[in-house]
């Protein structure tokens, strides 16, 4: 019965392959070849693909490619488009490696589907428990890929290793314990043979960290805590023992610089976000950039943006590396525009502050001093009966992703003019439970406030252009080197600025809030630009 | 906030557990689903929500634009019955962003829960108001003139929102204001927009939606008028009601009936 069964399902499926023409351009499997850390290091060199989160080491979400161009960017149309099965919104920032796209999707799935039809080779469903603890809905982020395998940050605090040809799962190992309240939705980035990845739960009172992996057997390779541990240094930062409970989750992918061989990665709030009364001092390193030795995590330096936060304002944004002339000298150097409203450019060698300027509405600071410490305003804590404080607790920016043009010089952030009641409560830690301390409340509605692309100049730290949307945009940012900038709105649009002056060349409405960052890729000499909108996957390209 | 003062009931609701004990019980004895309803259990719901739900609900459980999550201090669109908030607490509304509670959560704790969303809502069967709803339905028509701009059961203008169940998602209190002080809160559909076209011409009328790269109005002669952004020269927009307050034109006896007319306006159940 068995044999007959099969017999008939194979008879199936060979006649169509047999008796129909190529139901696509192309059905011949592109070429995939073993993705090196070689590849990886080069990556902008090879536009053709989208090797990793931030497409390039240095996060600046910059291609190389220019068929699609300023002059006929207009003449885009709609590819093809991937329906993720799940309901959800889509962050997913997908990869593309010759020719083959990998999509995230919700809870913790991932997709193989050809990048010129979104037709699907395979499919990952990873298994998840029902108690699961997470804060802002079932996202996943995207993945990394090293050799032939893909690496998956899941819900449940795990990280798996995927067969890129299969989807067959190679190793799956736990980060941390879900029950405790962590959990992981960001883009592992490799480095050298280690995959780095963070964690998420900066409302559960977890203590994070940031990891290294063996890429090949999934061994903990080095671990640094973003919050110090007893007798270490910094520790002395967290009155009592609130360290034990003090957030500081690492939930957004960092950055990479290979001369420096160090890792920058974002680190959330402390915790409980809202009150700091139990958590007394600056609270190192929550709301910091954290450069780490790339082969051992070391910590070599960090720089605090917000010390001793009590709004929520989390440096999860991804750090973007580049080279610029500053002063008359080239410096290397990392843009930040941070959640607390302040643009950052500082030196990626030493963490010492450059320049910084705000670059969204903000209450809370009357400016920056020379080491770049904001200078509070006093009285702008979260009290018991509410007061208005501006950024809200979503921030002047929040984790999607800024973008930086070798072209023009300039960064690229969606930016939030706003403003929320902040509210203080009394909590006691439990495990696994929301530990946050209050919260926040609009008194208007959404419409009244005002989101914008910004362009900014990281040399001065002012903004160039602006680009008005409707709030609250949470969509990242793709600059090209045809002089575009891609991005989206919170009203479900797509759209392409011309990156050196802001005047906007097309765009078209995909019905679905943006909540993610845009890519562009190559096949057959064709060049693509996707993104996710609601929990559809549009691939664009010129009209034919 | 002067008028304040003619609802007996108003003092009540704003010493939380009092009202809720006055109000809440009658109707949880009903269905006898909750036995943790007592001032204290509303409480610890009340603590529980702030801390797990606020930050989609809000503070005030009055709902959040951004995340969706509706209004829990009226009517319940997926719920009549304590045991109906019990099951969606449960089990969460699938698709959406309404996740079950944590499973190891106790039950006595989830009816905690129930118990706090329950008494987030008056019982109409238990408020007493002074005014007339068969002579606020006469005002409404006659001297108020509401139906110029308002629709009830499909009968009415076009100028403001349908108010067939507006007694569901407004209070008392809150129909008072809307008449006395429209200003305030006015929801962005109802904003205003003047606008020069880039061909010269010019309109005015309600803000129906606006996005990023166009704008929808309804002109006084309820025509629809679709704007792309690069076609408009200037635009003003004005954040406040067309609606006139009636603090002056109407007596109190009016506006008093007025709010009983309008409170019984829901679905009849
Ligand atoms: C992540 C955001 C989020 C959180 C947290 C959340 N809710 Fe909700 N809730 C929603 C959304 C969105 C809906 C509407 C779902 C729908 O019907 O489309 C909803 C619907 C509801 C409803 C049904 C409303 C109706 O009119 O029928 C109730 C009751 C409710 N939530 C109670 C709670 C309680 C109690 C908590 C805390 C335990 C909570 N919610 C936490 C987002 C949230
Ligand atoms: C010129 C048109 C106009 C007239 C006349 C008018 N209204 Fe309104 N009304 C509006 C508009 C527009 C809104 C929505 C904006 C706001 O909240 O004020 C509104 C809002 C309301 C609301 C709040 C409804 C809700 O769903 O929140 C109530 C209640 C109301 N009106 C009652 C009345 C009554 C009673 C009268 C007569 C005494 C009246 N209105 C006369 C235009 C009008």
């Amino acid at each position: 019965m068995y044999k007959i069964a099969s017999l008939l399902i194979a008879l199936c499926v060979s006649i169509p392959i047999f008796a129909q023409e190529d139901p696509f351009q192309t059905v011949i499997t592109p070429a995939f070849s073993p993705i090196t850390w070689e590849r990886l290091l080069n990556a902008g060199d090879e536009p053709e693909n989208w090797l990793m989160y931030s497409g390039t080491l240095d996060s600046q979400r910059y291609s190389k490619l220019d068929q699609i161009n300023i002059s006929n960017v207009a003449t885009m149309e709609l590819k093809w488009a991937y329906q993720i099965p799940v309901i959800d919104r889509a962050e997913t920032v997908p990869l593309v490696v010759d020719g083959i796209m990998f999509i995230t999707e919700a809870p913790s799935n991932l997709v193989a589907v050809d990048a010129q039809t979104g037709r699907q080779y395979w499919r990952y469903d990873h298994e998840l428990p029902d108690d699961l603890r997470i804060c802002c809905g079932r996202n996943n982020r995207g993945v990394a890929i090293l050799g032939e395998t893909l690496y998956m940050s899941t819900l449940d605090a795990h990280l798996v290793a995927i067969d890129a040809r299969t989807g067959n799962v190679l190793w799956d190992v736990a980060v941390a314990n879900y029950q405790e309240g962590y959990s992981k939705t960001a883009a592992p980035l490799i480095v050298k043979d280690k995959v780095v990845t963070g964690i998420a739960g900066g409302e559960f009172g977890i203590r994070g960290f940031i990891d290294a992996y063996n890429a090949e057997t999934g061994e903990l390779e080095w671990r640094t805590y973003t919050i110090p541990g007893e007798g270490e240094p910094g520790n002395d930062t967290w009155s009592g023992d609130s360290w034990k409970t003090g957030g500081s989750a690492t939930w957004i992918t960092g950055a990479y610089d290979p001369d420096e061989n160090l890792v920058y990665w974002g680190t959330g709030n402390p915790g409980p976000d809202w009150n700091g009364d139990a958590r007394l001092g600056d609270n190192l390193y929550s709301d910091a950039a954290m450069a780490l030795n790339g082969d051992t995590g070391e910590l070599v330096w960090h720089f605090q943006f917000t010390p001793h936060d009590v709004h929520d304002y989390d440096s999860i944004q991804v750090p973007i590396l580049a080279d610029i002339q500053f002063e008359g000298r080239t410096r290397k150097v990392m843009m930040w525009a941070n959640r607390n409203a302040f643009f950052y450019t500082i030196d990626r060698s030493n963490g010492r502050f450059m320049i910084g300027k705000p670059f969204a509405t903000q209450t809370w600071a009357q400016g920056l001093d020379i080491n770049g410490r904001p200078i509070r305003v006093p009285g702008m804590e979260p009290t018991y009966e509410g007061i208005m404080v501006s950024p809200p607790i979503t921030g002047g920016t929040n984790w999607y992703s800024p973008g930086y043009s070798q072209q023009t010089g300039l960064f690229y952030v969606t930016s939030f003019d706003g403003e929320q009641e902040f509210f203080k409560r009394d909590e006691e830690y439990e495990v696994g439970e929301r530990f946050t301390g209050g919260g926040g409340r609009y008194a208007q509605p959404m419409d009244a406030f005002h989101s914008s692309i910004r362009a900014i100049n990281p040399v001065t730290a002012e903004i160039e252009w602006e680009f008005p949307i409707m709030p609250r945009s949470s969509a990242g940012i793709t600059t090209t080197a045809g002089g575009l900038v891609f991005t989206g709105s919170a009203d479900g649009y797509f759209f392409a600025l011309d990156a050196a002056t802001g005047e906007e060349l097309w765009h078209i409405s995909l019905g679905r809030r943006v909540h993610a960052a845009p890519i562009t890729y190559a096949v057959n000499d064709q060049q693509f630009v996707s993104i996710a909108s609601g929990n559809v996957v549009y691939t664009f390209g010129l009209r034919d | 906030m002067g008028f304040n003062s003619r609802f007996w009931w108003q003092w009540l609701l704003a010493s939380g557990a009092i009202s809720i004990f006055l109000f809440g019980l009658p109707a949880l004895a009903e269905d006898a689903g909750n036995l943790y309803n007592t001032s204290y259990d509303i409480g610890q719901g009340q603590r529980y929500f702030e801390r797990q739900c606020s930050r989609c609900h809000g503070f005030d459980a009055k709902g959040n634009d951004e995340t969706g999550a509706p209004d829990l201090t009226g009517r319940l669109s997926r719920a009549s019955t304590n045991v109906g908030i019990f099951n969606i607490l449960r089990d969460g509304i699938a698709g959406t962003a309404m996740l079950p509670v944590a499973a190891d959560l106790p039950d006595s704790q989830v009816w905690q829960l129930v118990a706090y969303v329950d008494a987030l809502s008056i019982d109409p069967t238990n408020v007493n108001l002074s005014g007339s709803a068969t002579s606020g339905a006469m005002v409404f028509t006659g001297r108020g003139d509401c139906n110029s701009c308002h629709m009830v059961s499909g009968q009415g203008g076009r100028l403001g929102p349908d108010l067939t169940r507006v007694g569901e998602r407004r209070d008392p209190e809150e129909l008072m204001s809307d008449l006395i002080t429209p200003h305030e809160h006015v929801a962005p559909r109802w904003w205003t927009m003047k606008i020069t076209g880039t061909d010269g011409s010019y309109r005015e009328g309600l803000r129906m939606n606006e996005d990023s790269f166009s704008l929808r109005i309804m002109d006084n002669d309820f025509n629809l008028w679709s704007y792309p952004k690069t076609r408009i020269e200037s635009a003003e927009r004005i954040e406040e009601s067309t609606m006139p307050s009636y603090a002056q034109t109407l007596t109190e006896s009016d506006l008093d009936d007025l709010v009983a007319y309008m409170f019984s306006l829901r679905k009849e159940i």
